[in-house]
């Protein structure tokens, strides 16, 4: 059996029947990797050795009759923000360059016990601020499908090895988009699960509040899976709900959408939104109806005027804060000067790149006294206000209907000196996030210039479930994506 | 010019917890006197990705104390974080709590000269410890040091704070106020309050307000590391502040330090106070949320409390104040006297037994008194025989010790100390005071011719035979058993002295 175009639940299944050796998998994802990583660099870390190792281990379980697990076999990358034991977490930064954790981030302790191998850690923008995975220590990542391209960000390292077929499933994180952004720009799926679904223990925190992990896949089947495997209770979170998880998979397997209400966003789909991306909209918004759902339409009116500015209040005052432990003291990068505080500033001034220091900046301003009330308090409940108005429009609509970025990929360099720009590719992304909502980036085909489409899905808390039907639906009309440059997965 | 002035003082108290593990993390807490930095793990150490999971034991005990305080328990209360660089804070921010703490407004009693004064409690709140550290320089500062090392042993380790109000008027009232808070913690479990290994740390407000209604600026004064020392420094800061705002001059809003060894405060440095904290919620955690029945729980757990004991002891028994606040000091000797008394024995007796010979035996072993090897029952039981006059004061010690040291029960110390349960016969009696009477004719004589008007003779003798018998009569038997032998004696037909 050969391995090509197979999907994560396939792999596993022919590891686990003795049909294909885990480690057999695992060397042709390192191969393609290797033949890729100089056009792509999707990658800041390949862990070959420990996966090799990983990979046999699987092997002689299936060779001794024991249960290898539902990713028995199957390479997957983490986004380099989370913690791996003993394999360098840089977090895209000087700061940490050469920082090698004592501990495994809880999905990635999932992940090994599904008998899924980690291959390797993906570049990512520093510390997860960006939209392109330009901002990154590491150098930039290129868009496999375009490589003049960005891929986004800032989980674009984990958006293009998916798509490059480096692995038929990778880890990123969302703070404001930064897993539905790459998935749109690389032509994948990504799904950002309710906060408080997925364990955060191990993931070097962005911005507390909003942070939360998830998949990227080609397949809706693999989201699922993944999500069965990493959206489990974990103690160590306590933000992470102690509540029961459905079986994503088996949704997955037989969607149905009778009788769901789809609400479109109608003012997300002027002149700003590119208009093929407005087309892949009323692409899925006709499939849908045609597929049972009934049609809607929703307004979200104050997150479109408050969204930006809130979540560029919010996020950076709690970066400021989980980022202020990098003063070289303990860990991670140290500048030595002649006292404490210029020990301090050169550390800090040199380990953080510009996005870095600029939203430090900006959040430790948004706390301090005097100003705390006019911006942070005041975003807060600009927060409230988003929540309240997705709530009301989840009282007409159970699945919302929207663009995940407005614009197709962006070349490299393009926005790296305008931040105002950049920040607006996470426009329809970030209010999911300070709502706490899931939200999720379907494939919707490629465009004339073969760059890919996509479509943004969101539905109530704790209902990532709906999600995973809803784009399994969608997937029966756009199709599966297939990995670019010819990929192993 | 001269101006009266009153001295206006509030104290920030911070306890440590008497938790196993530390707040957020299962860290142990037993640091003192460990190697630095054994007992610390990623989230004491704020390793990047690690989250705080929340003590549940150090939420029940700061509830436990403001309950105690007569304090309200916010129902809701979160926690914020302060944030500030410094290298014994290894996140970078403190966890803490500012606008809802755990619980507010309660109060606790304290005794001046016997005078009872009420001060006020504004809030208790959690939070965390910080580090230590070893300056290199000689000094031992952290400015002009080539090097300094930190300890992340002690940081993470759950504290109360417990502000109070401006509510104490003098150095003493302070002190009085800081035993207060130190007994209740005691009494209640919620810390060992030991000042000198850092368990209780105080912080000191302290103003003047003068009689003209005008007020002098506060000036917040740490390092006051013992009692001493921070009556000290509220002493020296007294005059300071005064003799400044006499001369017309204006008090400086500051903190100061206290050194112990000058014995003044001095300013700390500018750049340490500038701080803008940069409070915000700590959105790792959610909110604490209290329910009704855990309040009621925790506060049938709550025993008589110290000031209640005191009033009860001096009221009910009699006790004087120093004796009622010597015996309620601590919970475990509270405790020990009420089992005393409640074994039947004169409640006097019991207190003065208790605050001299037990109080010595604790002191002596380091034990508590729920760990003497005899029960208060056992010892009530000694101090019944005694006013019963089955044993007297010191064979009753002689008894005591036995049961002390060899840990054996009443009747198996009174047989090692040679006294026989059942007292002397009165047999044995008669005989013993022949044999004094034989061995002291010239006193006896006297006292037969009557030439003993005060009874000194005789009180003397009595004394000879208690020591004979080992103090196994009560003394009035002694006393007429003589009586009886010697009227004996002088019947003529008694034999001849
Ligand atoms: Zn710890």
């Amino acid at each position: 059996m050969k391995f090509d175009g197979l999907d994560a639940s396939q792999t596993a299944s022919a590891v686990a029947k003795g049909e294909l050796s885990a480690v057999d998998v695992v060397t042709a994802s390192l191969q393609r990797i290797k033949r890729l990583e100089p056009q792509l660099n999707a990658l800041i870390t390949v862990m070959e050795h420990e996966a090799l190792e990983r990979a046999a281990l699987v092997d002689l379980k299936v060779a001794s009759g024991g249960d290898p697990g539902p990713l028995a076999g199957v390479p997957v990358i983490v986004k380099d923000n989370m913690c791996t034991h003993g394999v360098r977490t840089s977090c895209g930064s000087r700061m940490l360059e050469k920082w090698v954790p004592p501990y495994d981030a809880s999905v990635v302790g999932y992940l090994q016990c599904a008998g899924a191998v980690i291959i390797g850690k993906s570049n990512m923008d520093e510390f997860a601020m960006g939209s392109s995975t330009e901002h990154s220590a590491f150098g930039p990542t290129s868009n496999p499908i375009d490589t003049s391209r960005v891929p986004g960000g800032s989980s674009g390292g984990s958006a293009a090895s998916v798509a490059a077929g480096y692995v038929p499933l990778a880890l990123g994180s969302d703070t404001g988009g930064s897993i539905r952004q790459p998935a749109a720009f690389c032509g994948v799926h990504g799904l950002k699960p309710t906060y408080g679904l997925v364990s955060r223990w191990g993931l070097v925190a962005f911005a507390s509040s909003l942070d939360q992990i998830g998949p990227f896949a080609r397949s809706v089947a693999d989201i699922a899976l993944a999500m069965d495997v990493i959206a489990v209770p974990d103690p160590r979170d306590p933000t992470c709900s102690r509540g029961e998880r459905p079986s994503f998979r088996n949704l997955a397997e037989s969607p149905d959408l009778k009788g769901m209400r789809i609400g479109v966003v109608r003012e997300f789909l002027g002149d700003s939104l590119h208009p093929d991306l407005r087309q892949a909209i009323s692409e899925a918004e006709s499939f849908l109806a045609s597929s049972g759902c009934g049609i809607v339409d929703i307004s979200l009116a104050d997150s479109a005027s408050f969204g930006l500015p809130c979540y560029y209040i919010i996020a950076p005052a709690e970066a400021s804060s989980n980022l202020a432990r990098f003063d070289g003291v303990r860990y991670g990068h140290r500048e030595d000067a002649e006292n404490l505080v210029c020990q301090y500033t050169r550390t800090r001034a040199t380990g953080f790149g510009e996005e870095v220091k600029r939203r430090i900046l900006t959040g430790t301003f948004a706390l301090s006294s005097g100003y705390y009330d006019a911006y942070y308090l005041t975003a807060l409940k600009a927060r409230k206000k988003i929540s309240d108005e997705f709530e009301r429009a989840f009282s007409s609509a159970d699945i919302i209907l929207m663009p995940a970025t407005p614009s197709l990929p962006f070349r490299k360099g393009e926005l790296m000196d305008d931040p105002i720009s950049m920040y607006m590719s996470d426009v329809f992304t970030l209010p999911v996030n300070l709502a706490g909502l899931p939200g999720m980036t379907v494939y919707a085909g490629l465009n004339a210039e073969g760059l890919p489409l996509s479509v943004q899905i969101v539905a109530p808390r704790w209902e990532d479930s709906r999600l995973i039907n809803c784009a399994a639906v969608l997937e029966q009309h756009f199709g599966r994506p297939s990995s670019a440059m010819g990929g192993v997965y | 010019m001269t101006r009266a002035f009153e001295t206006v003082i509030g104290l920030e108290v911070h306890v440590q917890l008497a938790t196993e593990t530390k707040l957020f993390c299962s860290c142990p807490t037993s640091y003192i006197g460990k190697e630095p930095n054994s007992m610390v793990c990623p989230v004491c150490l704020g390793l990047p990705g690690t989250l705080p999971s929340l003590n549940g034991r150090a939420v029940e005990l700061g509830i436990t104390a403001a309950l105690a305080m007569g304090c309200s328990i916010n129902r809701n209360s979160r926690f914020h974080r302060k944030n500030y660089f410094y290298p014994d804070l290894p996140k970078a921010f403190q966890i803490s709590q500012y606008d809802l703490p755990l619980a507010v407004c309660g109060s606790i009693p304290i005794f001046i000269g016997g005078r009872k004064k009420i001060i006020g409690i504004t809030r208790l709140h959690l939070e965390e410890d910080a580090g230590k550290l070893v300056h290199g320089s000689s000094d031992g500062r952290l400015s002009g040091t080539s090097f300094s090392l930190v300890d992340y042993n002690r940081a993470g380790i759950p504290l109360a704070e417990i502000v109070s109000e401006p509510d104490l008027s003098s150095p003493e009232e302070a002190r009085e106020y800081v035993l207060a808070i130190r007994r209740l913690v005691r009494y209640l479990g919620v810390s060992d309050g030991d000042m000198e290994s850092g368990s209780l740390r105080v912080d000191a407000n302290i103003s003047q307000k003068c009689t003209d209604g005008r007020w002098g600026n506060r000036v917040e004064i740490k390092n006051l590391n013992s009692v001493r020392a921070m009556e000290r420094a509220l002493e020296h800061e007294t005059v300071r502040q005064r003799d400044i705002l006499s001369g017309g001059g204006a008090v400086k809003q500051e903190t100061r330090h206290w050194d112990d060894v000058a014995g003044s405060t001095r300013p700390t440095r500018g750049k340490e106070e500038a701080h803008d904290y940069r409070y915000f919620p700590e959105p790792d955690l959610p909110a604490i949320v209290v329910c009704d029945p855990m309040v009621r729980r925790l506060e049938e757990g709550i025993p008589e409390l110290p000031w209640a004991k005191r009033e009860r002891f001096e009221m009910e028994w009699g006790l004087d104040p120093m004796d009622s606040t010597a015996l309620s000091e601590r919970l475990d000797v509270a405790e020990f006297l009420e089992g005393v008394v409640a074994a039947g024995a004169d409640s006097g007796i019991s207190a003065n037994w208790v605050r001299t010979d037990i109080m010595r035996i604790l002191k002596e072993t380091g034990l508590k008194a729920d760990e003497l090897p005899f029960t208060p029952e056992a010892l009530g039981d000694l101090l019944v025989k005694i006013s019963k006059g089955v044993l007297s004061n010191t064979a009753a010690k002689d008894v005591l010790e036995q049961m002390y040291r060899k840990g054996l029960d009443v009747a198996a110390a009174m047989n090692a100390a040679g006294v026989d349960p059942g007292g002397i016969s009165e047999g044995t009696l008669e005989g013993v005071i022949r044999k004094v009477l034989e061995a002291n004719p010239v006193e006896a004589g006297l006292i037969l011719s009557g030439e003993d008007p005060s009874g000194k003779k005789k009180k003397f003798l009595q004394g000879l035979v208690m020591r004979e018998i080992r103090g196994q009569s009560p003394v009035q038997d002694v006393a007429s058993m003589m009586d009886k032998v010697m009227g004996e004696m002088k019947k003529p037909n008694g034999s001849s002295v």
